[in-house]
């Protein structure tokens, strides 16, 4: 399926689970943050959200700042 | 003057009053023997979008090893909303309670917006957050910001990276004789004798970020930071001596009191 | 170790014991140290009331002169007391108006306000302090309030000095006109107040104590504290003012507070104080207050000499009473009545007393002042 991530295109490979992006994009699940169609995924409710075509998706993380 | 020896924010106590920044330093590596050598237990990081294309530049990894505790902060947000939204995505994100709210508009001078700070920090506040506002060194905007529940107060020294030092240094003292909360200055220190100022003045703890990872030696300067923020601390318990010799007296006051 | 009362405890946020040992410890280093510190707390300013800044005092009045003229310039603001009535159902040992004194008691009405009122403005006095007993029904809370509401209509400022209120009264009398509330508690130990405070409602130490902070919290502007130096161990009571003012301070950071000094002195009943505190000693309480808390007005009334007056005003003390009245009314017709609640003891017309400041570069603060020197 066509999704957004980050602002860009992204072609989805897996089942459309969130477990299945992460590892497309190579992000550690424990180390990244996960916004769906502009709401914020808990760690918990991950397992049960299944992305559809045209969703956008923001993936976050820390870096470094004062 | 009697002073607690250690530092307790939200109910949380710390042993160093050094905070740190983790921005601008030249690998993760750096960073991390930095924060080592200051003996800092409270950094602050930011948000940004994942990159996949370099996915082992993680900030989140060596810091949990570090086993020191988090306070990220909403830099980057605008306004209050966009700070509450993303305070409640670091939360998620680092499992801490601590936020720093850091909003600033103008994109050439930092300074922190006073009101949509005062507004996102009153209600991360009732969110359950510990929150550590930046805000402007206005003494009547920190007593607001204490009021509505704030753990501390972060007035900011000098603009940020400007390297300044305590350019701020009366409005400080107007905020920290005010003020029930520590105060913790935040940006534009330079050298570790603004550090000691600061602590001599009375202030709770300091944030340091550009001044430790824009030096040379980042890791021997964050050791040095520590050393003046431990001696201005103890130096403030230990009572500076007077300035002034002998008053200077035209004719004496006291002299209808014989 | 606290002090108990059988009528309260002190609190921790109060308690000067810890700070009794500065008092006595203190060395010429560490007044100096409080001399020049940029902020002060209990410490520092347990060093300046000490024996050991005693013998530094000349330096502790120059001092409190540099930090009066930062915050008050070169000037003098001005009251008038006027007591609206002498009932009272209080027993304090040491007043002239304790309900076992013989004096005859009265109370203003409304017409007699008015023409109080008339003559003080004829004076040249924008700010005026209504007085009262300890709560009478003839002096009650309505009598206060509608005191204050006329009063507001003929003067810049109304302050009240009464019995201790319920915060919806405090509200009433902000609503009113008041913007300050002056409440003496008289003594800090409890079980020295319980001894001097012989029957009535003034023997509840803890409401008397709790009232400034409902002052403040119903947001009148101005909280006015105050011990009564002589009656008790003055280091205590001096200290626990100290950390009264601080306390309410901190509650309360958008409120002002104002600070006096009365010294009790004799009165008809012959009460004679158990710890008399001399000039020099009352003079540098005043000079500790202004470097402790520099812009705290601070404020002498007409119970001091002439020379005491003179000598202070500016050096720590901003704020005065003059020509005053201590019995009930006595602006309209200057009689002269002995029975006030405490003696006058610098009566000098508003005139002379202007002319003492001029000579010593201080300028009175109220309007219409220079109409009167014409």
């Amino acid at each position: 399926m066509n999704i957004t991530v980050n602002g860009s295109q992204h072609v989805h490979q897996g089942n459309g689970s969130l477990a299945e992006l992460l590892k497309e994009l190579n992000a550690r699940p424990d180390l990244v943050a996960i916004v769906v169609n502009g709401r914020m995924v808990l760690k918990s409710e991950r397992v049960s959200v299944r992305l559809r075509d045209g969703d956008q998706v923001e993936i976050l993380t820390f870096i470094g700042g004062g | 003057m009697k002073t607690e020896s250690k530092l307790t924010l939200g109910g949380v106590e710390f042993e160093s009053r050094l905070l740190m920044g983790t921005g601008k330093f030249a690998s993760s590596e750096t960073m991390t023997r930095a924060i080592e050598a200051a003996g800092a237990q409270l950094v602050t990081v930011a948000l940004r979008r994942f990159n996949p294309g370099q996915p082992s530049d993680d900030l989140l990894g060596p810091l949990r090893n570090l086993k020191i505790t988090l306070a990220p902060n909403t830099s980057g947000a605008r306004n209050a909303d966009e700070a509450v939204r993303a305070a409640m995505l670091c939360r998620e994100l680092s499992g801490s309670r601590f936020v720093k709210v850091e909003i600033h508009p103008n994109p050439h001078h930092l300074m922190p917006d006073p009101i949509e700070t005062y507004a996102a920090s009153k209600t991360l506040v009732k969110e359950g957050f510990i929150v550590l506002p930046y805000m402007p060194a206005d003494p009547v905007l920190a007593k607001r910001l204490e009021d509505v529940g704030c753990a501390a107060v972060m007035p900011l020294g000098s603009a940020i990276g400007t390297g300044h030092g305590l350019a701020t240094a009366e409005m400080l003292r107007l905020i920290i004789e005010g003020s029930s909360v520590p105060v913790i200055v935040d940006a534009g220190l330079r050298a570790p004798s603004e550090a000691a100022a600061a602590m001599e003045m009375g202030c709770g703890a300091v944030l340091v970020n550009s001044a430790i990872a824009a030096a040379r030696d980042p890791v021997a300067m964050a050791a040095a930071f520590a050393a003046a923020v431990k001696a201005g601390y103890a130096a403030r318990g230990a009572g500076l001596m007077s300035r002034s010799a002998e008053a200077v007296a035209t004719s004496p006051l006291t002299s209808f009191l014989t | 170790m606290k002090r108990t009362g059988n009528i309260g405890t002190i609190p921790d946020w109060l308690n000067p014991e810890p700070w009794l040992d500065v008092v006595r410890t203190a060395d010429e280093a560490s007044v100096r140290r409080a001399l020049d510190a940029a902020s002060l707390h209990e410490e520092e300013f347990a060093a300046l009331v000490s024996p050991a800044a005693a013998d530094l005092l000349e330096a502790l009045a120059q001092r409190a002169l540099e930090r009066t003229r930062t915050h008050f310039g070169r000037t003098i603001a001005f009251y008038v007391p006027l007591y609206l009535s002498n009932y009272c159902s209080g027993g304090c040992i040491y007043c002239g108006f304790a309900s076992d004194r013989r004096h005859a008691r009265r109370r203003l009405e409304p017409a007699d306000m008015l023409r109080e009122f008339e003559a003080i403005k004829a004076m040249g006095f924008e700010e005026i302090l209504l007085l009262t007993g300890e709560r009478t029904p003839r002096a009650d809370y309505a009598y206060v309030r509608d005191a204050v509401a006329e009063a507001a209509r003929h003067f810049a400022s109304v302050t009240v000095e009464a019995f201790p209120m319920t915060a919806d009264e405090y509200r009433g009398l902000a609503d009113a006109g008041c913007v300050g509330v002056t409440l003496y508690q008289e003594t800090y130990d409890p079980v020295q107040y319980s001894r001097l405070h012989r029957w009535g409602p003034k023997r509840d130490y803890a409401n008397r104590l709790e009232a400034p902070a409902r002052v403040l919290g119903a947001r009148v502007r101005f909280a006015g504290l105050g011990a009564l130096l002589g009656i008790s161990e003055p280091f205590f009571d001096i200290l626990a003012l100290y950390r009264h003012a601080r306390y309410l301070q901190r509650r309360f950071w958008q409120a002002g507070l104002t600070i006096s000094f009365p010294r009790v002195c004799p009165q008809e009943g012959g009460f004679v104080p158990p710890y008399p505190v001399s000039n020099r000693q009352l003079a540098q309480f005043v000079f500790a207050f202004r470097i402790a808390m520099p812009d705290v007005p601070l404020t002498l009334s007409t119970r001091e000499s002439e020379t005491f007056r003179d000598g202070i005003a500016g050096v720590g003390i901003s704020k005065m009473s003059i020509a005053s009245r201590t019995t009930v009314g006595g602006y309209e017709t200057r009689n002269e009545s002995p029975d006030g609640q405490f003696h006058v003891n610098d009566d000098r017309n508003v005139a002379a007393f202007c002319a003492a400041l001029k000579a010593k570069g201080l300028e009175p603060v109220f309007k219409n002042w220079d109409k009167l020197f014409r």
